[in-house]
């Protein structure tokens, strides 16, 4: 990405393309070089866009939403339904492509909302390092980080109304402090780098450095992070899910799906064995494109083992 | 640093950050709409004694006061009372805390024992299908959330294939031993019931596998390449050169040194373990802390919340140090002073 | 180098780590002892939703009703037909005026710490129940005045005003052993009387029943034991003692009763779940009738559920057939507030049919006839009952084709007890099981319809309706049962016209149990057709049962 910004100021047009081309070709390279990035990426993309054309897709678009079908209800999986239906008739495959959605609004809202507010905290701690506001912010940023955060999630959740938006809320509480944790920590090594003090010399303006000087060489850092927590926040949104404190029904979630099979296993065996899988694969599938994100975002290392 | 003034340092800033952190869950306790008097009563109990208790719980009180009158009987050992078992919060933890660290402490031995385990195996076995086997489970391990492995037992072992019990922490007939430690393994041990072991331990197995399976195959990854690089280290070749006997080689030499980045993430292991003890204990109806927790949770249960989240934040807290301090005496060149700030 | 060490040491330290791990999984299969149920022990384990409450002054659930009418003695007991028989109090008085009820009590009934129970220990169960008000307090707040103990076995009632049904209300007072609680006091708010013993109450108890508390494990079960001086006797072959387990998790459950570990299910076991339970060998599911009705109580004073008209839309749109047919089999269509199993049902109502004709009619007439697209109707169900989710399910879906929007929420109990506190917090519809508190259609009047009883989880309609009330007031004001009967039945015909609950089924309790090895009167009786009673937790009383450990299937 920096790559393209300076080529922008110096470079004339035609090798500008070759060498974005080429930059996209590094990152490519270096992501596809584990086989198993790819495999996540696909998966990934796989989720991503049955989760946005959802309605299109699916066989029975309605059965995610108000609808009961007693007749049908505990179908084992058949060539109608491919993972059978719930005991409510409604077809499982069609809800879990649906829950889909909820978790990946889920993923990207929380890393929406605790990122910039972590990142923003931990470069101010990090500038003003040993001052006052340094201190509270850390202690802050340390008791939240003394509690397992599935806990504390649970625990802010489970106090609020259950619903989609308070679950966002829970985990996004319990989120920032790593994200203040990590450019903290790489904040104070940097403002003491001689490029920021040399621009300090010139006059800059503190928000400019922190800002233009220190943020940037934060960011890849910062990104590896967000790739990898994608499937950490699906992870804590089924747990919170799994124990009623997401996404309400009738709007199905995974967590959801699977306790409410557990109440109808072993006879019912679909309903919880397909969700679990749909709940594994994605967090696989994220897993596996954050650490090819990972390797791509690493400088330079192209003997790594 | 000395050992006992870094120790010190780090208690009291535990101190610290604990008071921080009953600050955070009286708030979130409080800001709950509804008259914790009036839900401690029910609906129909007159006015005069929900106002009684109103007075005694210092509900009439301003928040700062409140908080002052809470955490003094923390301090004292006093939580408050559990709307759900109707005594003190104190007494709950006492009955249900043993049951969850019985199972974290056996998931956490499953995960030292099984990542070394493997760990060295796939080392042994570099790049061959062992090697791959671990990753891909390592991959799975992570991805397969410890709530859906729980439910995944219970529909193979419960019904599909019932060898080994997978309901609470004794079978029906056997009579728990003796209150010792409350765990009830050593408790068993203890009082010479092997029977009861047995079957406790038989017990553990699925809830504490469900736990230990994701933690355990990132450990072992961690060992592996721990092992793979110290196996190529100049000083092995040395010593196995000086003639040393063979256990002083692997153990010392190879294994303690490998063991050094696994053991430094079991602090963030203990967590994800603990936290998904909440999850795992309803499944297995496993009669521990996380399982009250878990419903205190779901009936808003304040007094019950509060302490449960103050209790395993003690222990989260108390095994990180732990884990410096071995991550310190594994490897001498950590100076501890330095890792504190 | 390196290659030295890896071959040869590696091996070697595998070997000692799978050494380990072997020793340690090899514990697991070590223990074959397998826990046989407990040798032949006269038993009855039973599946609760919660364990039980065992203070007679505070426990009012069904798991808590079960315990209490085991462990203490009443003054009158519940007959099959909903009258009551003497008990402890061997007969009884009424003034002409109804105010005054004496009662003489039978000599020689023994508490279980040895003491015997005499007047004055009725008198302080009575003064503590109305001074705590919880539990089954309401049932006499407003209707007893005074109570005085005339001698040891003389006790005498004075009623606030005339009330038809208070002999069947006194299956509710149990009698506490005054000095042994007296003696346990700790700190609390009632004054000179300080927590009343309710610390002490919550694992002990101080009564006179037929059974007494050995262990009260919080979280997991009760468990209580013959005594064996009871004062009625016991006969051959009845258990020796019986456990309640707090869980319905349906796995547990349907281990247990494979393991012939459990004796009878909980009621709130799912239809799939019951069916997977008949298949095993022994076991048989009993239905009993007991005047439960899953009611979807609608707030009358919160928009859209205010207006009338909309809230007889409801009740044409609810599918009563799918309900009865497929959720709940073998339960029946309602034809108002009164279950046909409860003495004072109307047989004048007509029984409740979907009718989208006759819901679009009445949505017309309704206020909110325009605007349908504003409004949500707030649908909460317990989430301790996973069954009633289907039913908000249906309902959901019903209205969805008249364009009525429905929200369906899933409510913990402790939080639905709270939030119904208010009519603001109260939500547009909830789901709630009701059973009555004594054999009379009288006691579900009361506790769902009159005014008093708002903001308990038993009326969230809010309905408060002057001219119901007095007509309450005077049917359960009448002392002649033959009397009160037509007043009952006007009071039926008025709630149906106020239209304030989707009545929407008769519940007919379903509960899995060993019928191989237990013989359970109750079940017997239905299976004869005979009634029986309808009073919670009375179908338990384990004196009764008989257990025949010799019987059970291998």
């Amino acid at each position: 990405m920096n790559i393209s910004v300076q080529s922008k100021q110096e470079v004339p047009a035609l090798s500008f393309s070759v060498r974005v081309k080429s930059g996209v070709k590094k990152n490519w390279y270096k992501f596809s070089r584990n086989k198993l990035s790819v495999v996540g990426l696909i998966i990934v993309l796989i989720i991503v866009f049955s989760a946005i054309f959802a309605p299109l897709i699916v066989p029975y678009p309605h059965h995610a939403g108000k609808f009961v079908d007693y007749a049908n209800a505990g179908t084992a999986p058949c060539a109608e339904y491919w993972f059978g239906t719930d005991n409510f008739g409604r077809d499982i495959f069609s809800r879990i492509i649906f829950a889909f959605r909820g978790a990946l609004y889920m993923a990207a809202l929380v890393l929406a909302i605790a990122v910039p507010i972590g990142v923003f905290l931990g470069l101010i701690a990090g500038y003003y390092q040993g001052t006052f506001l340094d201190t509270v912010i850390m202690r802050v940023t340390d008791i939240f980080l003394s509690v397992p955060p599935l806990l504390l999630a649970l625990a802010i959740a489970a106090v609020l109304k259950p619903n989609l938006t308070n679950a966002m809320i829970a985990v996004t509480v319990m989120w920032w402090p790593w994200y203040t944790r990590l450019v903290y920590g790489m904040a104070t090594s940097t403002r003491n780098e001689y490029f920021v003090k040399a621009s300090e010399l010139i006059g800059a303006g503190r928000l400019h450095i922190i800002f233009r000087e220190i943020l940037p060489n934060c960011l890849s850092p910062i990104f590896t992070k967000m790739a990898l927590d994608v499937g950490w926040v699906i992870l804590i949104g089924a747990s919170l899910s799994f124990v009623g404190l997401g996404e309400q029904p009738p709007t199905p979630a995974l967590g959801q799906m699977v306790s409410d099979g557990t109440r109808y296993m072993p006879d019912l065996w679909w309903m919880t064995v397909f969700p679990s899988l749909a709940i594994a694969v994605t967090i696989l599938g994220f897993n596996l494109m954050g650490d090819g994100i990972r390797d791509m975002m690493a400088k330079g290392e192209y003997d790594r083992e | 640093m000395k050992l006992s003034s870094y120790v010190i340092k780090r208690l009291l800033y535990s101190i610290f950050v604990l008071l921080g952190l009953s600050i955070v869950i009286f708030i979130i306790a409080r800001v709950v709409p509804g008259d914790p008097a009036r839900l401690a009563l029910g609906p129909r109990a007159p006015q005069f004694a929900v106002d009684a208790l109103r007075e005694e719980m210092h509900l009439d009180k301003s928040l700062p006061v409140q908080y002052f009158y809470w955490i003094k009987g923390v301090a004292t050992g006093d939580l408050g009372k559990s709307l759900i078992t109707k005594r003190n919060v104190v007494e709950d933890i006492a009955e249900f805390l043993p049951a969850t660290l019985e199972l974290v402490l056996v998931s956490a031995l499953f995960v030292i024992v099984f990542s070394i385990f493997f760990g060295a195996l796939a080392a042994r076995y570099k790049d061959t299908w062992v090697d791959s086997f671990i990753r891909v489970m390592a991959y799975t391990g992570v991805a397969v959330p410890s709530f859906v492995l729980a439910v995944i037992f219970l529909l193979l072992f419960g019904y599909i294939w019932p060898i080994i019990p997978v309901l609470g922490r004794l079978s029906a007939g056997i009579q728990p031993p003796p209150t010792i430690t409350g765990l009830i393994t050593i408790d068993s041990l203890l009082t010479g019931q092997l029977d009861v072991f047995f079957d406790a331990l038989k017990h553990l197995i699925l809830p504490a596998l469900a736990l230990a399976v994701g933690p355990l195959f990132q450990e072992a990854r961690i060992v592996r390449s721990a092992m793979t690089e110290n196996m190529g280290k100049d000083y092995l070749a040395a010593a196995v050169g000086f003639g040393m006997p063979d256990h002083v080689i692997t153990g010392k030499y190879l294994l303690k040194p490998s063991l050094i980045p696994a053991v430094s993430v079991m602090g963030l292991d203990i967590a994800s373990l603990m936290s998904n003890a909440f999850l795992v204990e309803v499944i297995f109806n496993w009669p521990g802390i996380s399982r009250y927790g878990m419903e205190a949770m779901l009936r808003k249960d304040l007094n019950a919340i509060s302490a449960v989240i103050i209790v395993f934040g003690l222990i989260f807290v108390l095994v990180n140090i732990l884990v410096d301090l071995i991550v310190a005496y594994l490897d001498p060149r950590i100076r501890l002073g330095g890792r504190s700030s | 180098m390196g290659n030295l060490v890896k071959h040869k040491k590696l091996a070697a330290m595998i070997a000692l780590v799978f050494f380990t791990a072997v020793v340690l999984a090899g514990c697991g299969g070590g223990g074959d002892q397998e826990g046989t149920s407990q040798g032949g022990e006269r038993i009855i384990r039973i599946s609760e939703a919660n364990v039980p409450n065992i203070d007679p002054g505070v426990g009012s659930d069904y798991a808590s009703s079960i315990a209490l009418v085991n462990i203490y003695d009443t003054l009158v007991f519940p007959d099959h037909d909903g009258s009551v028989k003497p008990w402890v109090a061997t007969d009884w008085e009424t003034s002409s005026d109804g105010l005054t009820w004496t009662f003489n009590l039978r000599k020689g009934v023994k508490f279980h710490n040895g003491d015997e129970l005499t007047a004055e220990d009725v008198v302080f169960s009575m003064e503590r129940m109305l001074t705590m008000g919880e539990g089954y307090a309401y049932l006499f707040t407003e209707v007893v005045e005074d109570v005085k103990a005339l001698d040891d076995y003389t006790v005498q009632f004075k009623l606030k005003k005339p009330f038809g049904p208070f002999l069947q209300t006194l299956v509710r007072l149990y009698i506490l052993n005054k000095e042994q609680v007296v003696s346990n006091l700790g700190d609390g708010p009632y004054g000179e009387m300080g927590d009343y013993g309710k610390e002490w109450l919550i694992t002990n108890d101080a009564g006179s029943g037929p059974y007494m508390v050995k262990e009260l494990k919080k979280q997991e079960y009760l468990y209580a034991v013959k005594f064996d001086d009871y004062w009625g006797g016991w006969e051959e072959d009845a258990p020796e003692a019986f456990k309640i387990i707090g869980t319905t998790s349906p796995s547990t459950i349907r281990t247990l009763m494979t393991r012939r570990e459990l004796e009878i299910t909980d009621q709130w076991q799912t239809k799939e779940a019951l069916e997977a339970l008949d298949n095993i060998e022994g076991v048989e599911v009993n239905a009993a009738f007991t005047g439960t009705i899953l009611n979807i109580m609608l707030n009358t004073k919160k928009a859209p559920t205010d207006d009338v008209h909309f809230r007889k839309a409801l009740t044409y749109l609810f599918d009563y057939d799918t309900a009865v047919n497929s959720l709940f089999p073998g339960c029946k269509k309602t034809v108002g507030p009164i279950s046909e199993s409860l003495p004072g049902f109307s047989k004048d109502l007509t029984v409740f049919e979907q009718n989208l004709e006759k819901a679009k009619e009445e949505l017309a007439k309704s206020k909110y006839a325009g605007s349908l697209d504003q409004y949500t109707v707030e649908l909460a169900w317990i989430a301790e009952v996973p069954d009633e989710e289907k039913v908000a399910l249906m309902l959901q879906s019903n209205a969805q084709e008249l364009g009525i929007n429905v929200d369906v929420v899933k409510v913990p109990w402790l939080s639905f007890v709270d939030q119904i506190a208010k009519p603001e917090s109260t939500p547009n519809a909830s789901l709630v099981f009701v059973s009555p508190h004594y054999g009379e259609a009288g006691t579900i009047f009361e506790s769902r319809y009159h005014s008093k009883s708002t903001g308990t989880w038993e009326q969230c309609e809010w309905l408060q309706d002057k001219e119901l009330d007095a007509m309450i007031e005077d049917a359960i004001g009448t002392i002649n049962f033959e009397e009160r009967l037509p007043k009952y039945g006007a009071i039926q015909k008025k709630i149906v016209d106020l239209a304030p609950t989707i009545w929407a089924f008769d519940q007919a309790e379903k509960r899995a149990y060993q019928a191989d090895y237990v013989m359970w009167p109750a079940a017997e009786r239905i299976k004869k057709d005979e009634p029986v009673t309808p009073v919670m937790g009375y179908m338990f009383y384990f004196r009764d049962f008989k257990v025949y450990p010799d019987r059970i299937p291998q």
